[in-house]
């Protein structure tokens, strides 16, 4: 193999994958299978990066026309009433094609014909839904979480994902945290507001939050060609944005019907007007820039990871073949980390017990946590219950429910994403001891921070391997399950009971007082057991959720360490036999041989100083 | 003898009582109360454009409008003979007159060394036809950076007792929200004026023209979305029914003038495509319109009056020739804006029921007053507020109207539909309480009625009706009896 070192004027993709290949072929040259598969992996997330952009943003504020003006094209239905219900997930295909998802078990796809796409992603009939309560009859075994639109576009082939997401419920309600949580696993955000108005104070408060779990949040005002004071609302809402972002957040003014009719013209000079060249421009080199370099860095520390253990069992043989007299030296200290290393292997390793005990009381914590949560939840309802008449405020005392345990579950999630990281690292450390080598730590999830400081996930930001990122999925797809169970607003199903309170108008003067009284106990003993009832649906749902949750965690972790288990037992026992072989070696053939590992610890040396150029100077950490 | 009258009565007796002692000034501004205006309060979210609304039902650009947030005192405007500006301290004591002049149409007040949170409402006296049979109260709209001041103004408006309100009626304006938005419940809970209650309340879609983001079409769509709000249950227990309003269209419309007229008619003589381009947004607008003959800030005065929904209808309607004076042209804009059925909509469920209104501000005023400041002899004045309240059949109808809006009256839909109708859902009118044509002669209705008599007589002595329906149908009866006995009258 030979080492070119030119290349890496390139884009952080092209760099990477160049790496990647040679590292590869490296794989395949000294036959370390599990090596090339673990690379493989890699490779292949290279080719089919995916970069999330959820558009989020208040009901009606024009967030699918939007994302239809992006795309040029109308894959997210719009209509001047009914709202989008589901997510939609817009990505580059070819040919153009729609897949419904559907969360059963096993969660399935089904193909979906584009022109059926708007009965499916926009609500069913409005009248119907609140006379009839909410969804009824859909609830089989299985309901649809989103739909997924792949469209032949440019402007989606660098892997950008487009999300479109339902704006039902207003920023002060539960949708707020569940979009939150979809933001804090995306690449970056998109806050839409239209130019009627200056930003309020829920969307500012959003905005604030969204920028603590998501590395990159732009607000783009659209409506710009309907509203004349655009300019004036822009300047203010700028205003507001330096207060709570330092300007980190830039305003992106667009005009969604413009695009479309420069789109559909050919019109370059249209499209410049219509704002959408500063948007794409935003996507294309502050996310999508973003994103690759950081894809590309994981890619890199793999390779840094691979020439670890190559390099590591060439310098063991070449210690052998230099100096003879060592080689039984070399031999001996490869026999005794050969048994640690084994040792690493066993179910009884100190990680192991590390994992399993770790799990254990991170289930019967976030247990604890949630249900104090929830009572904590019941008792403030109860309280409130007492000053107040549900016939009259139970829609409001509805809404606050949900969106106070929302922000709860939201608060769990935190929870259990932070103990899982600490863990994972704790696991991390236990292994590395083991091993006798230091090895990097794996994130337990992307290190967004929802409460922890930025400064300390740039370190961790070369650490993210692929099986960090399996973890990561894990708990995304925990946090899918709690999004959609927010957005579904599972209380309309527990309305209260018919209210009698007519009867006042036909009873006689004297027992009305008395008679009113009554009623009024008996419909808040009804609202208190009906926020009882929603409680422990929320609980039981988000208790199975994390404990499922922590026991995917925790096979994903063991399977990863096993695996690298497997891989440095395997660098050793190579490093060994070479070792052995070393030291029955004839002069002429050592000379040869130590010409030969000299030349392939040079090449490894570059590969890895190559992939360290790529993931920048901040690799050095991993040495 | 009739419900106003029977206040009237009361109020007396009442004034007999409480002679001599502070409150008699106050039953003295009830009595006063009887004989004005009706009060129509205009609330909702900040920016939901009330003030704008306010100014196209006088019909003149009073009240101060903005991009901003700007109506931070509640003002209210009467009818009187001279122009006058009178401020009301928070603090009780005699009203201070105010400076004020006009500028470009809007009124500006000159608070003087008065700071706004010392300032309890504002009083607009103002000569003006479309006052004289309401008074309008503009209110700011909470939920804003203002919050306290706001806040204040509420207490000193509306004090202690929920049943001592300023307004009789209330319009409600609300942006288009969706339904499980915490903040389409708050369009109505946030202010205290007065709770809403079906019986004096209707909500306005505001903004109207935006929901379709200025197509042509986008009153239709709004109107489809107002009709499914007023179905809602939510909302049906709240208000009696939902409009939809262009509000900016509506004030341009009332207050057209000849030269906006002759700049539309420069707009519409340009070719459909090159009139499309031109308002195709409104930056291109602003730049466009001074190649017509217009100075910048003319261009501007018109996008602001007009917006690019008015600018795109106007230059249609002229341009075919459905409107060719400024006049005509006034006409159908407030057609268009949904303006005039909003005022017939007030005509049948505000203005011909004033005197029912009215009264049950007063009494329940009175009743508060009486039970707040007891005097001997007060427990009977409260006994007869009490049974006026509990037997004047209006009332019966305003309560069993709330009653089955808020579903507490089950029975089938159309059973429903026809209690609602008669007992004055939708009017006062004979022929709106029995579904039939305005021009209906008197035989007819006298027929329509006697049916109805009976339908209702029969529901209600019928074993198998609910309880509740069943004493519906006592006061459905009632009316049928009223009507046969007006429609005996007039032949």
């Amino acid at each position: 193999m030979s080492v070119t070192p030119s290349t890496s004027r390139t884009t952080p993709l092209a760099a990477a994958t160049a790496v990647v290949d040679l590292g590869l072929r490296a794989c395949v040259a000294y036959g370390r299978d599990d090596l090339h598969q673990r690379l493989a992996a890699v490779r292949r997330s290279l080719a089919d990066p995916r970069v999330h952009v959820v558009v989020v943003g208040e009901f009606k504020q024009g967030k699918s026309s939007l994302v239809n003006a992006l795309v040029g094209a109308k894959v997210c239905p719009v209509a001047d009433d009914v709202a989008t219900a589901l997510p939609t997930y817009v990505r580059h295909g070819e040919p153009a094609a729609a897949e419904l998802m559907l969360d059963g078990d096993p969660p399935r796809r089904q193909p979906l014909p584009l022109t059926d796409l708007p009965t499916w992603v926009m609500e069913r009939d409005p009248t119907a839904a609140v006379t009839g309560g909410g969804s009824t009859g859909a609830e089989a075994s299985e309901r649809p979480v989103g739909v997924e639109v792949r469209v032949p576009r440019a402007v989606l082939a660098g892997g950008l994902v487009v999300v479109d997401t339902p704006g039902v419920g207003g920023l002060g309600s539960g949708y707020a945290a569940a979009s939150l949580a979809a933001a804090s696993m995306a690449e970056a955000v998109l806050f839409v507001t239209d130019a009627s108005q200056e930003l309020t104070a829920a969307e500012v408060e959003f905005l604030r939050r969204a920028r603590q779990v998501c590395p990159t949040v732009a607000c783009v005002l659209t409506k710009t060609d309907f509203y004349p004071a655009w300019r004036k609302v822009r300047d203010l809402n700028q205003g507001h944005l330096r207060r709570v972002a330092d300007g980190e957040v830039p305003v992106i003014p667009v005009s969604s019907t413009l695009r479309t009719r420069a789109v559909t013209a050919g019109d370059r000079r249209l499209n410049q007007e219509s704002g959408f060249a500063d948007l794409v421009a935003f996507l294309r080199d502050r996310v999508g820039r973003d994103a690759a370099v950081r894809l590309a860095q994981r890619a890199a520390g793999e390779v840094i990871g691979v020439c670890d253990q190559l390099q590591a069992q060439f310098e063991a043989e070449r210690g052998a073949l230099a100096d003879p007299e060592s080689a039984r030296r070399v031999v001996e200290q490869l026999n005794q980390v050969k048994a640690r290393v084994e040792s690493l292997r066993s179910a009884a390793a100190r990680w192991n017990l590390t994992l399993t005990d770790g799990v254990a009381d991170l289930t019967a914590d976030i247990d604890h946590d949630l249900r104090a949560r929830i009572r904590e939840v019941i008792a403030e309802a109860d309280r409130s219950i007492e000053d107040i008449d549900p016939a009259d405020t139970w829609p409001q005392l509805e809404a606050w429910l949900e969106s106070r345990v929302a922000q709860q579950m939201l608060s769990t999630y935190t929870l259990l994403k932070q103990r899982a990281t600490d863990l994972s690292e704790q696991v991390a450390s236990h292994f590395a001891e083991a091993s006798g080598q230091a090895l990097r730590q794996f994130p337990i999830s992307d290190p967004a921070p929802l409460a922890t400081s930025v400064e300390v996930d740039h370190n961790l930001d070369l650490t993210r391997m692929s099986t960090g990122k399996q973890a990561w999925v894990a708990l995304r797809s925990a946090y899918g399950g709690a999004i959609m169970f927010v957005m579904l607003g599972a209380l309309t199903g527990f309305t209260l009971g018919p209210l009698a309170l007519g009867i006042g108008l036909v009873m006689g003067r004297k027992g009305l007082k008395e008679e009113k009284q009554r009623q009024l106990a008996h419909r808040r003993a009804q609202a208190r057991a009906a926020v009882r009832r929603y409680c422990d649906q929320v609980s039981f749902v988000m208790g199975k959720d994390c404990r499922d949750t922590l026991r995917r965690i925790q096979r994903e972790l063991r399977d990863h360490y096993s695996a690298l288990a497997e891989e440095i037992n395997r660098s050793h026992t190579e490093a060994l036999r070479a070792a052995t072989e070393a030291a029955n070696r004839t002069q002429a053939e050592r000379t040869k041989r130590l010409k030969d590992l000299d030349a392939e610890l040079a090449r490894v040396r570059e590969l890895r100083r190559r992939a360290e150029a790529v993931t920048g100077s901040r690799a050095v950490v991993t040495r | 003898m009739n419900l106003i009258d029977e206040t009237r009565a009361l109020l007396a007796d009442a004034h007999d009582l409480y002679r001599g002692t502070p409150q008699a000034a106050h039953l003295d501004v009830l009595a006063a109360r009887l004989e004005q205006p009706l009060r129509i309060a205009v609330a909702g979210r900040v920016k939901a454009g009330k003030s704008t609304l306010l100014n196209a039902l006088i019909g003149d650009r009073l009240a101060p409008t903005d991009a901003g947030e700007c109506t931070r005192i509640v003002t209210w405007y009467q009818d009187g003979h001279t122009y006058r500006v009178l401020a009301h301290p928070a603090t009780g004591g005699t009203a201070r007159q105010l400076r004020f002049h006009r500028d470009g149409g809007a009124l500006h007040i000159d608070l003087g060394d008065l700071a706004p949170d010392t300032v309890s409402h504002l009083e607009v006296t103002w000569p003006s036809r479309a006052l004289r049979t309401a008074t309008m109260i503009d209110t700011p709209g909470i939920g804003s950076l203002s919050d306290r001041t706001s806040a204040r103004t509420w207490d000193t408006l509306a004090p202690d007792t929920e049943d001592d309100t300023p307004a009789d009626a209330v319009i409600y304006l609300m942006r288009h929200l969706h339904r499980d938005d915490l903040d389409f419940l708050h369009a109505f809970h946030d202010t205290e004026v007065s709770r809403p209650n079906p019986v004096n309340a209707i909500a306005v879609l505001s903004r109207a023209d935006e929901i379709g983001v200025g197509r042509l079409d986008a009153m239709a769509s709004a109107r489809r979305i107002a009709h499914r709000m007023a179905t809602d249950p939510q909302v049906r227990r709240l208000v009696q029914t939902v409009i939809p309003v262009a509000g900016l269209l509506a004030e341009t419309a009332a207050t057209l003038t000849e030269t906006e007229h002759t700049h539309l008619r420069a707009l519409a003589q340009l070719t459909p495509a090159d009139a499309n381009a031109l308002l195709l947004t409104a930056d291109r607008a602003l730049q466009g319109l001074p190649d017509l003959g217009l100075t910048p800030e003319q261009a501007g005065s018109l996008l602001a009056r007009f917006g690019l929904f008015g600018l795109r209808l106007a230059t249609t309607l002229l341009r075919h020739n459905v409107a060719t004076t400024a006049t005509q042209l006034a006409a159908e804009l407030a057609e268009r804006s949904g303006i005039n059925q909003l005022r017939e909509i007030l005509q049948t469920l505000f203005f011909q029921r004033r005197d029912i209104l009215k009264s049950r501000s007063v009494l329940s005023a009175l009743d508060t007053l009486v039970r707040t400041h007891p005097r001997p002899g007060g427990d009977r004045i409260a006994a007869r507020v009490e049974q006026v309240i509990a037997s004047a059949h209006p009332f019966n109808e305003l309560r069993i109207l709330s009653a089955v809006r808020a579903g507490w009256i089950t029975g089938k839909p159309e059973v429903l539909d026809e209690l609602e109708r008669l007992i004055g859902g939708e009017g006062d009118e004979i022929h709106r309480r029995l579904h039939l044509p305005p021009d209906t002669d008197t035989a007819t209705l006298t027929k329509a009625a006697s049916q109805a008599l009976s339908t209702w007589q029969r529901r209600a002595e019928n074993p198998l009706t609910s309880h509740e329906l069943a004493l519906a149908a006592r006061v459905a009866v009632r009316t049928c009896e009223g009507m046969l006995v007006r429609l005996r009258a007039e032949r």
